[in-house]
């Protein structure tokens, strides 16, 4: 596991590891969009519109557990002096923004039939607004210090404070009243969709994680590259 | 007092020097000499452990900076190339603070005394930003008085100054010795100051 | 006794420095009111609505004004080196946050406290939800004063775009906004309400030494 903090291990990995995954994502979508689209049935309340969870739900997952990664590589980065959690961090907060970006789109594509309207001040739909925010901020803070070392270790720092919205956006649903229904598939209890409702949302969900990856790597390894040029 | 050994420093793995060794003890002065860039003001923030050395450590009083910390910094007045006096209030108003903060109980009449060897007592009731920036430096020497402690970490006193102003400093750095206190400062200008060892940078 | 001595010198000084830049701090205040007017232009001067959302403004503007001044918050005693000197003279980094902080409270935000009554004034706010108001407003901003502390410290590097703190402030000022309003606009809740509101203020009081202490320190060693 020690590709996970060494870059030059991580370039060894990543190098046996990238067009795997990258076909697998691309087979992954095909099966995963054939699946949404044909063969799952449509919802009883909902009709046809509830294809849009297969895209909305695993960009969730994906936005919230990107932050969650970036929260762990902060830690690593600040308290336990390892450089590469810095640089996961420059990497990968675009990535997570853009998936917060198409879960909010995706998800008031469908409130604006299922609710009547694109947008609700309902706490889960603000929190996920400011889940984006921050994400914004820290590719902002990203490129506005010149200092690399000031700037790492600060937007480390702005990472850990923000972390304080995850749970607000998990959990908002329980906590608050809202419009939003709670979540549906929890690993506790078994999940109350149908067996085939709940295949093409696993496979999307898993391509989602493998395009996420991919793009993952490509961006660690030109940072990694730029860091070297700006050594020497 | 202070033993620094074998110190180097790098910054985003650039070396800015290597194995530097000094010794600070009581009634010395110590000149680091060296051109735009060779690690002067790095070397005296190490010292306040505001940079952490790569390899090498620092001791005070046979233990090591970091754990004493606190103890050094009782021990030791700082002054950087940029003035820290407050420029909206007058001379006088800062001098006044300074006392308070630095817990200093020099009389009046002794800081009179400097102000008028350095000719500043002319401009007592004026606010700082009508000085001029020599003007303001030598207001800031005034701080090696008031906080009287015994080891001054400077900072390229030397800059900016006319040759009059540097023999009243010079004259300030010989009594300052003979009263066994130690001194340690950047120049990158000859001087006449009577050192009792040079380190090149 | 030596520290208190200190810690008394070091609020004389921020004393005497905010009043000789007092005029900044009425400026402020200044354009607490104009936003006021502007708002109360905008909207049209109808009794009913101003006075339902007029908490609402106040507590908008308020946010708003208290995070114009967050660019003096350490930026002028970075530069000219009393951060230094205050460290050297035996304060850490997370106590100077700390102190400055409280002097940030002091000396910035309960000028605002005493503008409120007329805020509440042109704003048509019921005499009786002023003691809501209040209750909120000392507690949340002092609130805002710990985030400022925490975003200003960390864009003391920051050059180029130093908006970005005051996007800092807003963004983790929201609860505070959720609640204070909700404070004043709901009094049969005022006990829970208050009792979060002060929760949310020990978190940040908490974690403000840690944040603010580590960046000043970062800043300091990179300059």
């Amino acid at each position: 596991m020690k590709f996970l903090v060494n870059p030059s291990k991580f370039n060894k990995v990543a190098d046996y590891v990238f067009i795997p995954v990258l076909i697998s994502s691309i087979i992954l979508f095909s099966i995963g969009l054939i699946f949404a689209f044909y063969l799952s049935p449509d919802d009883y309340q909902q009709g046809s519109t509830v294809r849009i969870m297969y895209v909305h739900v695993p960009s969730a997952w994906l936005a919230l557990l990107t932050y969650a990664i970036m929260t762990l590589y902060s830690i690593a980065g600040l308290a336990f002096k390892i450089p590469f959690g810095f640089i996961i961090n420059t990497a990968v907060a675009p990535i997570g923004a853009v998936f917060t970006l198409i879960c909010i789109i995706s998800g008031s594509l469908w409130g604006k039939p299922m609710w009547g309207t694109w947008w609700v001040w309902d706490a889960r739909l603000t929190s996920v607004a400011i889940l984006f925010i921050i994400y914004l901020t820290i590719i902002f803070m990203n490129l506005s210090f010149e200092n690399r070392i000031v700037r790492e270790k600060v937007v480390a720092i702005f990472i850990l404070v923000g972390s304080v919205n995850l749970p607000i956006v998990k959990f908002s649903v329980d906590w608050w009243n809202t419009l939003h229904q709670p979540a549906t598939i929890s690993k506790l209890s078994k999940p109350n969709i149908d067996p085939s409702m709940m295949t093409p949302l696993i496979i999307m969900t898993f391509a989602f994680i493998m395009i996420g990856i991919a793009i993952a790597i490509l961006r660690i390894k030109t940072e990694i590259i730029s860091r070297k040029s700006y050594l020497s | 007092m202070i033993l620094v050994k074998d110190l180097s420093i790098e910054r985003s793995n650039k070396k800015i020097f290597e194995n530097v060794n000094l010794s600070l003890g009581s009634g010395k002065i110590i000149l680091l000499k060296g051109k735009n860039g060779s690690g002067k003001t790095t070397l005296l923030k190490a010292l306040l452990n505001l940079i952490e050395p790569s390899s090498g450590a620092i001791y005070w009083k046979g233990k090591l900076l970091k754990k004493n910390l606190y103890n050094f910094f009782n021990h030791v007045t700082y002054i950087a190339d940029r003035t820290s006096s407050l420029s909206k209030l007058s001379v006088k108003e800062n001098i006044k603070i300074w006392k308070k903060i630095f817990l200093s109980n020099i009389s009046n009449s002794q800081v009179e005394n400097i102000l008028k060897t350095l000719k500043l007592d002319i401009y007592l009731d004026q606010k700082v930003n009508s000085l001029s920036f020599g003007e303001t430096k030598k207001l800031e020497f005034l701080r090696l008085i008031i906080e009287n402690k015994k080891i001054w970490i400077l900072d390229e006193p030397l800059s900016n100054l006319d040759d009059e102003s540097i023999d009243v400093i010079a004259q300030t750095f010989e009594d300052h010795r003979s009263k066994e206190g130690s001194i340690i400062f950047s120049s990158h200008q000859e001087s006449e100051i009577n050192v009792s060892e040079e380190v090149l940078l | 006794m030596i520290i208190l001595n200190k810690i008394i010198s070091f609020y004389y000084r921020e004393y005497k420095l905010n009043l000789s830049g007092f005029q900044d701090i009425l400026t402020n205040i200044i354009f607490f009111f104009v936003s006021i007017f502007i708002f109360i232009f905008s909207i049209g001067p109808d009794k009913e609505t101003i006075s339902s959302i007029g908490i609402g403004i106040v507590w908008t503007l308020l946010l708003l004004s208290s995070t114009l001044s967050l660019r003096k918050f350490y930026q002028d005693d970075f530069e000219n080196g009393n951060l230094l000197i205050m460290h050297l003279n035996g304060f850490s980094f997370g106590f100077i946050a700390i102190l400055k902080t409280f002097s940030h409270f002091i000396f910035v935000q309960i000028p605002f406290l005493l503008s409120i009554p007329i805020a509440c004034i042109l704003l048509n706010i019921a005499n009786d939800k002023l003691i809501y108001l209040f209750s909120s407003f000392i507690i949340g901003s002092f609130i805002l004063s710990c985030l400022g502390s925490i975003s200003s410290s960390m864009n003391l590097m920051n050059q180029r775009n130093f908006l970005i703190g005051s996007v800092i402030v807003m963004i983790f000022s929201v609860p505070i906004i959720i609640f204070s309003v909700g404070i004043a606009n709901l009094e049969e809740n005022f006990n829970s309400l208050i009792s979060v509101l002060f929760g949310i203020l020990l978190i940040v009081f908490a974690i403000n030494p840690w944040a603010s202490g580590l960046c000043l320190k970062l800043s300091l060693e990179n300059n």
